[in-house]
This record gives C-alpha cells, sequence and structure tokens, in this order.
C-alpha cells in the first residue's frame, strides 16, 4: 500500500460514513458535506466523461469524414440556449428530434422485448419434461391466467370466475413478498459490498471503525448540544 | 398485564436505529473473521457457467459495465468470476461502460485479475481492449450495433482501435457474446439493438431487478442470468476461486436472519399494540 491508496481508503471511509449518517434520523452537517462533495464530484465527472465522447465520436468521426455528425454537433449546441430566457424556445428543437429518435427506436424493439417475447417466455413445456421444470411450468401457466383474471374489469366476477381473481389476488401478495425480498437481499449486497471493500484487505478497517467512531460521535456530540440543525445548511 | 402492555408496545415502536446497528454488526462480524461454507449452485448459475465455459479463443465478448459504482460492489464477484474464466478460456475481451461513474472500474478489475492476466499472457490490443464511455444513450447502443467502427474511434486510453482485436468487429453479428453486468442503465437498449437480432446475451444483475429480467431467459434473449452477490458467490464456488461473494454469504445469512426475526416482531407489535390501539372504542 502506498500514501495514495491510504489517503483514497481514509478520505472514501469518511465520506461514505458521514453519508450513513442520515440513519441517524436528523439532518447534519457532515451528511450536507458529504452530500455536497458527491453532487460535485459526480456533476464534474459527467461533464469530463461527456465531454471526451463527444469529442471522439463527433469531432473525430467529422475529421473522418463522416459529416453527418455535423448536424449532430449544431444540434447539441442549440440545446445550451435553453441558459437564456430570450432564446430559450430554439431548444424545443433538438429536444423534439432527440424524443422523436428515442421514440422510434424504442418503438421498433420494444414490442418484441417487452411484449411478444414475455408472452413467448410464458408459453412453456406443461409435460414431458423434467419433474421440477414441470412443477415451475405449472405454477408459471397457472399463476398467469390467475393473475389475469384478477384484471378483468369489464364484467361482474363472481363464481368460478371470481374465485380465480382471489386466487390471483393472493399470489400476486406472495409475489410482492418475493419482490421485496429480493430487493432486500440487493439493498443488502450494496451495503455487504461497501463493507468488504472497507475490511479487505485488513489494514483499511482501522480506517473504516476509525470514521464510524468519529462521524457519529460527532453526530451525538451535536445533536446533544443542539447544534445539528443550526450547523446544517439550508437545502 | 401493563408489562406485557410495555413490551407490545416497545415491539411496535421501537427505533428503528436499532435494525440498522444490528444490520450493520450483523455484516460486520463474518467480514472481520471470514470464513467460507460451501453452498448450493442454483441451476441459473450452472447455466451461466455453462455458456462462459465454452468460450474459446476464437470468441470475442462485448463485457458491458452497465452499473454506476455503488451497483458494482453488489456485481463484483460475478464481474470477477465470469471474467476469469473468460480470460482462462483465451476469449477476447472488450470492455465498455454505459455511466460516467463506470469509467475507473474496469482497471479495478483488471488488477484484481492481473495474476491470470500474465499467467495466461493475456495482452492489451490483442486480447482484450478497453473503450471507456461508449454507451450514452440507446441511440449509442443502436449506432455500434449497426456500424461498430462508425461509432467507436478509439480506447478508453485515446488511441486508435485500429490493428486491435477490434478489426474483426463490424456490427452486431461479430460478437460471440454480450455479458452484460447491470443496475439497468442500457440492458434494454442492448437487448432492443443486439439480443433481438440474434447476438447472444448473458446477464448479472443486481437483486431488485432479478423478477423483472427472469422473462428474458425464458424467451430466449438471455442464454443465462446470474442472480446478484449471490449467484457471484456460486459462479465462484464452481470455478474454485473464492472471491468477494463466498466470503460475503455468511453476512448475507445473517442479515437476512435479522430482518427475518424483526418482521416477526413487528407483527408482534402491529397485532398486540397498534392495530388493538386503532380499534374504536364505541359508545
Amino acid at each position: 500500500m502506498d500514501l495514495v491508496e491510504i489517503s483514497i481508503t481514509a478520505v472514501g471511509a469518511f465520506i461514505s460514513i458521514c453519508m450513513f449518517t442520515t440513519l441517524y434520523g436528523k439532518s447534519n452537517p457532515l451528511y450536507a458535506l458529504a452530500e455536497e462533495s458527491y453532487i460535485g464530484f459526480a456533476t464534474g465527472l459527467t461533464v469530463v466523461v461527456n465531454l471526451l465522447y463527444i469529442y471522439r465520436t463527433g469531432i473525430l468521426g467529422i475529421q473522418a469524414g463522416d459529416t453527418i455528425l455535423i448536424v449532430g454537433i449544431i444540434l447539441g449546441i442549440m440545446i445550451l440556449t435553453r441558459i437564456s430566457k430570450k432564446y430559450s424556445y430554439i431548444a424545443r428543437l433538438p429536444l423534439a428530434i432527440t424524443i422523436g429518435a428515442q421514440f422510434g427506436l424504442a418503438l421498433r424493439t420494444t414490442i418484441f422485448s417487452g411484449f411478444i417475447d414475455q408472452i413467448k417466455g410464458t408459453i412453456l413445456p406443461l409435460f414431458n419434461t423434467d419433474m421440477q421444470s414441470m412443477i415451475y411450468n405449472w405454477t408459471i401457466a397457472i399463476s398467469v391466467i390467475l393473475m389475469l383474471t384478477f384484471f378483468l374489469y369489464t364484467m361482474e366476477l363472481k363464481g368460478p370466475l371470481g374465485l380465480g381473481a382471489s386466487i390471483g389476488e393472493y399470489i400476486m401478495y406472495i409475489c410482492f413478498g418475493a419482490i421485496f425480498a429480493q430487493t432486500f437481499m440487493g439493498r443488502l449486497g450494496l451495503f455487504v459490498g461497501f463493507m468488504q471493500n472497507y475490511t479487505v484487505p485488513p489494514w483499511k478497517i482501522p480506517y473504516l471503525l476509525g470514521s464510524l467512531i468519529i462521524v457519529f460521535g460527532a453526530v451525538m456530540i451535536l445533536d446533544k448540544l443542539k447544534l445539528l440543525e443550526k450547523l446544517t445548511p439550508e437545502e | 398485564m401493563s408489562e406485557k402492555k410495555g413490551l407490545m408496545r416497545f415491539l411496535a415502536e421501537y427505533d428503528r436505529r436499532i435494525i440498522y446497528l444490528l444490520i450493520f454488526v450483523v455484516v460486520i462480524g463474518p467480514l472481520l473473521s471470514p470464513f467460507i461454507l460451501p453452498i448450493s449452485v442454483s441451476p441459473d448459475t450452472q447455466a451461466y457457467y455453462n455458456v462462459i465455459d465454452k468460450l474459446g479463443p476464437n470468441d470475442i465478448v462485448m463485457v458491458v459495465f452497465d452499473t454506476e459504482f455503488s451497483g458494482f460492489m453488489e456485481l463484483q464477484s460475478g464481474i470477477l468470476a465470469s471474467m476469469r474464466v473468460m480470460i482462462e478460456k483465451g476469449a477476447k475481451m472488450v470492455i465498455a461502460v454505459s455511466h460516467p461513474e463506470a469509467t475507473g472500474i474496469p482497471e479495478l478489475v483488471l488488477n484484481q485479475l492481473a495474476d491470470v492476466i500474465s499467467r495466461k499472457q493475456y495482452t492489451y490490443g490483442k486480447d482484450y481492449v478497453y473503450l471507456g464511455y461508449i454507451f450514452p444513450n440507446e441511440a449509442a447502443v443502436a449506432a455500434t450495433a449497426q456500424d461498430f467502427h462508425g461509432a467507436v474511434r478509439q480506447d478508453y486510453y485515446g488511441k486508435s482501435i485500429e490493428g486491435t482485436l477490434l478489426d474483426k468487429v463490424k456490427d452486431w453479428s461479430s460478437w460471440s457474446l454480450i455479458s452484460d453486468y447491470t443496475t439497468g442503465i442500457q440492458s434494454q437498449a442492448l437487448i432492443n439493438h443486439y439480443g433481438l437480432r440474434g447476438t447472444p446475451m448473458i446477464v448479472n444483475c443486481i437483486g431488485v431487478m432479478v423478477a423483472t429480467q427472469k422473462p428474458y431467459v425464458s424467451s430466449g434473449i438471455y442464454k443465462a442470468l446470474l442472480q446478484s452477490m449471490r449467484g457471484g458467490a456460486e459462479l465462484e464456488y464452481l470455478i474454485g476461486v473464492p472471491g468477494p461473494g463466498l466470503t460475503a454469504m455468511n453476512s448475507f445469512t445473517l442479515g437476512h436472519y435479522v430482518l427475518i426475526i424483526f418482521i416477526v416482531l413487528g407483527n408482534i407489535g402491529y397485532f398486540g399494540y397498534t392495530r388493538y390501539k386503532q380499534k374504536p372504542t364505541g359508545g
């Protein structure tokens, strides 16, 4: 490990723990510091990386003879007129073209990926497969039918249809539970990943624990002294 | 009786910071003294492994870091294990990112794979290329699928991609596989402009996306899906190289136990206090 790596770890651990002070439940200056540092960093990085992208794709493309890209550059510059009250209407044209192009690109394909292929994915072999797949496939097929029954809006759901809709409703609750569990696993995964980053290799641990004690200690002391709100900048 | 009510009230209204503190303790505990237990491998991970295991030196894989830095923490076990297999198999890799924050990730990953890179004499330009941020939006993805060299001219370091392994890449049909590590930024665009045209795709997604990504496996657009860090851990177990995924599994298990316990306690509190309190007194 060198000094650069130590500095990155120390600053990273401190700023990250400052971010975690939001869990304390009260606005505090350390959270504001971390949040605004992140916004500044992310904005700077986004500007630089995107300018580089424009250079590499647009400018180099024009130099290589792809002159149609000049139109793109002009349209891009036109968007910048949004910062002027007087000329902001000019930005509407490139925005309209962007939305139209995006819409066209998505419309051509989303009908397949988001609709037809999803239906195809539900049409599964119910027989002539192994026992486990058969159970999965039957569960999916029955659940889809029952859940769709719940969404029949143009007729009164009574009798077998009503029963099917009720079962479909309960299947949906099970599905919400599964999604909640997946979400928790995902969020825990983000947290575990972060913690791993500051516990492996072990020389990073003192920086993590030190930041934790300093930051939460400072927040608790400021809270006791009733200084949290006073020192936190207004949004 | 009042003691019982006091307990019920506590269970219904305890300070939520207790949960955060306990989650922190159970996550950091196993990480401070890591031990690895064998885990079961799901059919999804096995299918994912089968796809990357079939790769060979003639295959060109587009590796897309379709994530911000926060998502990388959850996906890194899958990324490291997958890329290790690809390098071992001698497959060619072209690395791209779709978020400005991700531009630093590939070098971090390649540093962690330095052992296998040097052992297999995996060379920059001949075996792998890092292109940087080339997928800012769907139009950019569509452009690379149509005419790759028309949309990308330089690598991340500002060097021309002419004379590299990318000479063999023309459009969507040139890729043997797209390996997408995603929090959902451009995965739909990759499906729309590569997957639907027939480029084989495999995906390692974060936990919250699993339910929405599964149907793409059934419909055949994805050849396989690796689920979150759990999938990454299973892949590490399959290839026999323990990494961040396997060491995190104990934290996951304990974290899930804490959640289950608090759900049970919260419900006891709800039925024993909150619901009782909400009942109309009548009169």
